[in-house]
């Protein structure tokens, strides 16, 4: 399962897919990949930064979505205070 | 009453209405907001990490780049203190644009500072310790 989370003023936004679910032929499963991919990029052209958080591993700047991340956070717009 | 007093009333009551139901509901969402975000800083954040927050007010996060460098990331909105061989040199300053719960504030610190560190550098505001002094001088 994969999952992005976008922080926000409600906390955070959750969407989910299943990698496997879209390989194997589901529909739904490859509509929620397409979803995730279209609301990273929209983040992304409103200054979001994104980044894949693994379990036991270093925190990574991510470009481009990658449906094999098991967990992607997107940081909003930030500004020097 | 003409009926054109009578409808700016009735549009005033309507605004009013309406505003109302604007900070009524903000008011619910918060907490939940914040409830979301405690969550997702517990999950970023390493058992220690989260223990050092919760009873330190801070949490310590060594800089990739120069292993004598640590940032401490405040529990609540403020500078965060990047500190080296355990001396104060330098307080930054940065937000996210739009309102965040404070919990999402310090998860954003902490994903910068371990991935990008440049370019949060590049981003926050930077205050020295002389930059402070003269600006309290003068």
């Amino acid at each position: 399962m994969g999952m992005l989370r976008i922080i926000s003023k409600r906390g955070d936004d959750r969407l989910f897919w299943n990698v496997q679910d879209a390989q194997a032929g589901d529909a739904e499963a490859t509509a929620a990949i397409q979803e995730a991919e279209r609301i990273f990029a929209k983040a992304r052209a409103k200054g979001a930064t994104a980044f894949r958080v693994e379990p036991g591993k270093p925190v990574e700047r991510l470009e481009q979505f990658d449906p094999q991340a098991s967990e992607i956070i997107m940081v909003p717009r930030v500004v020097g205070g | 009453m003409n009926i054109e007093m009578l409808m700016a009333l009735l549009g005033e009551g309507i605004l009013l209405l309406l505003l109302g139901a604007f900070i009524f509901g903000n008011s619910f969402k918060r907490p939940e907001a914040k409830r979301r975000a405690n969550e997702l800083l517990c999950a970023v954040l390493t058992p220690e990490q989260y223990s050092q927050l919760t009873q330190r007010g801070h949490i310590d996060i060594p800089s990739p780049s120069d292993p004598e460098r640590i940032y401490r990331v405040p529990k609540y909105p403020g500078r965060v203190q990047v500190r080296e061989k355990g001396r104060v040199t330098m307080w930054l300053c940065l937000q996210p644009y739009d309102w965040v719960p404070d919990a999402d504030v310090v998860v954003i610190h902490k994903l910068m500072i371990e991935a990008d560190e440049e370019t949060y550098l590049q981003k926050a505001n930077q205050i020295t310790p002389f930059s402070f002094d003269y600006n309290v001088a003068h």
